[in-house]
């Protein structure tokens, strides 16, 4: 079951193609993130799946309707949690929230909905009082009250600090227990990696890579070996016994490795076994999800 | 009947709003009556003054009349302008936008939300002018004061939402809202009896919303007998408001300018 489905979408502004013949699904249940540099088409996609900006091309079907013509009730059951967030300062948490509540036809409990996120001692608090942290909470608590079905999440923990962004993290991940869909950008590696089911990267208006964070790290990084050259060994010598190109660089030999990492870990610890040569400093690195985004996004350059 | 109730509850939304802030309630309530008492006391020896309907009426029925239509025209006019941008450019229209509310909840919430101060500007106005001065208010008058108070709030609603779009900012509002209002009250025999201005301006401005709205709540508080309603303000005022409607559905955003 597919919450979204977007095919050979484009969107131009005059002559720049903001967004280049895009195509994903999104699966019922899931966390999908979009990822990419500033201007590589995320929220002009996101706008268009919300049904602010009109597709040049393609097709997008939201909760099965063409968000451009959609009702009521589909809006009903989609949520939005937006990037910049300033709410009028006079009125309390509660009062916020509840005049929200009042727009959809099952919403949650406003306390209930303030516990969630973490802001039931501050319901009573003006939310001009309140501060950045606490603020973007208030703008969560708005895009779930309505018990979306579908929940749109564009850049939500910009600005947060290591804790509220751990503190957010849980939040997502027990809204996604509770059955919600989402599709979320972010700037940030370690959130796409904690909080996705699947991610696209895009950059220049495409989709350069698609697919769970660990099936990108392993279809696009690779795993480096580095380690101190022996004393007793030339580089030379040291490639032809591992049977891979080493380079030497900043006083150790490096080589990326992809499928064959095992045999040549296992060349190597044999002949420093047999030899008695000791590899200082040896490292084995997995790449990240960081060094996917980089390589992905560059190889269109 | 849901749209009649989330109209309400966003007006009542901005009326709590509005009566937390002690600057707006000042904009909206004191200059007014702040201008009636001065400029009464200054065109106090006058006695009568020649307003535009042709005929001399009493300087408190002109400046309680023309003042509270000014005052009415620079709350709804300047407050909706800045309520839109305000929430516009916070992103809270976009999320309105995506919300099951329906679209003109959101307008019938201001345009009643202000309609609800205009009428207590009206109260506060007419109170202080027949307690104070010793204007002779007669319920037909008053009933004439509310009515015109709906269309007035309705034309400058409507002029407003075309505004926001060339406004980019909340502060840029508050700055635009009363220019335009201060300029256009000169002319519209507000502050000044309109035999001061040239004659040509006095013409032009009866086609602008201010003048029509002044002269008839001026008129409507002079008249002695009748209903001293006027039909005028109902034709220049309805056009202005039909078609800044009109055109605001084909320039309205929902969307922050800022980018």
């Amino acid at each position: 079951m597919t919450v979204i489905e977007v095919s050979n979408l484009t969107k131009r502004f005059n002559r720049f193609v903001a967004v280049d013949d895009v195509s994903f699904h999104v699966n019922e249940g899931e966390i999908f993130g979009l990822l990419g540099e500033n201007g590589a088409g995320k929220t002009t996609t996101m706008e268009m799946l919300e049904g602010f900006q009109r597709p040049d091309g393609g097709s997008t079907r939201v909760l099965g309707h063409d968000p451009q013509h959609a009702s009521r009730e589909w809006r009903d059951r989609i949520g939005l949690v937006l990037q910049e967030s300033d709410f009028d300062p006079l009125h309390s948490v509660r009062e916020t929230l509840a005049l929200f509540a009042s727009f959809f036809s099952n919403p949650r409990d406003v306390d209930e909905t303030l516990e969630l996120v973490g802001l039931l001692d501050k319901a009573d608090e003006r939310v001009g009082r309140l501060s950045g942290g606490q603020k973007r909470r208030v703008d969560v608590a708005l895009g779930i009250v309505g018990r979306p079905r579908l929940l749109f999440l564009d850049e939500p923990t910009t600005g947060f600090d290591p804790v509220a962004r751990r503190e957010f993290w849980q939040v997502i991940e027990g809204l996604r227990d509770g059955g919600t869909s989402m599709v979320l950008t972010t700037h940030y590696m370690e959130e796409a990696e904690q909080l996705c089911d699947r991610l696209a990267i895009m950059s220049r208006g495409q989709i350069v890579a698609e697919g769970t964070s660990s099936a990108l790290i392993s279809a696009f990084g690779a795993t480096t070996v580095r380690f101190e050259l022996p004393s007793d060994v030339d580089l030379a010598t040291l490639c032809s016994l591992a049977g891979v190109p080493f380079v030497l660089r900043d006083n150790l030999v490096t080589a990326l490795l992809g499928d064959e990492l095992e045999t040549v870990l296992l060349r190597l610890l044999t002949w420093t076994k047999s030899s008695g040569t000791v590899l200082h400093r040896l490292e084995v690195v997995r790449p990240t999800l960081n060094d996917v985004f980089l390589d992905a996004t560059r190889s269109g350059e | 009947m849901r749209f009649a109730r989330l109209s309400l509850s966003l007006a009542m939304y901005n009326l709590r709003a509005y009566l937390r802030s002690v600057r707006t309630v000042a904009l909206g309530v004191i200059m007014p009556v702040g201008l009636l008492v001065i400029l009464s006391w200054v065109f106090a020896h006058q006695g009568t003054i020649a307003a535009a309907a042709g005929y001399p009426i009493s300087a408190i029925a002109f400046y309680a009349g023309g003042l509270t239509a000014y005052g009415l025209m620079l709350g709804t006019f300047t407050g909706v302008m800045v309520a839109i941008v305000s929430a516009r450019e916070a992103g809270w229209l976009k999320r309105f936008r995506v919300s099951p509310m329906p679209p003109g909840s959101y307008l019938t919430g201001q345009i009643v939300f202000n309609v609800m101060i205009s009428m207590g500007l009206v109260i506060v106005m007419m109170g202080i002018a027949s307690l104070v001065y010793g204007l002779h208010l007669r319920l037909i008058a008053l009933a004439a004061m509310f009515c015109y108070t709906m269309l007035g709030v309705f034309c400058f609603t409507a002029i407003a939402l075309v505004i926001t779009r060339l406004v980019t900012t909340p502060e840029m509002g508050s700055s635009v809202g009363p220019f335009v209002t201060i300029t256009l009250s000169f002319t519209s025999g507000v502050f000044l009896p309109p035999d001061l201005m040239p004659h040509w301006l006095v013409s032009l401005s009866n086609f602008l919303p201010l003048e029509p709205l002044a002269q008839s709540m001026q008129t409507a508080l002079a008249a002695s007998s009748g209903t001293g309603i006027m039909y005028r303000p109902f034709v220049v005022l309805g056009i202005w408001g039909v078609v800044s409607f009109v055109v605001a559905r084909w320039t309205f955003t929902w969307q922050p300018l800022r980018r």
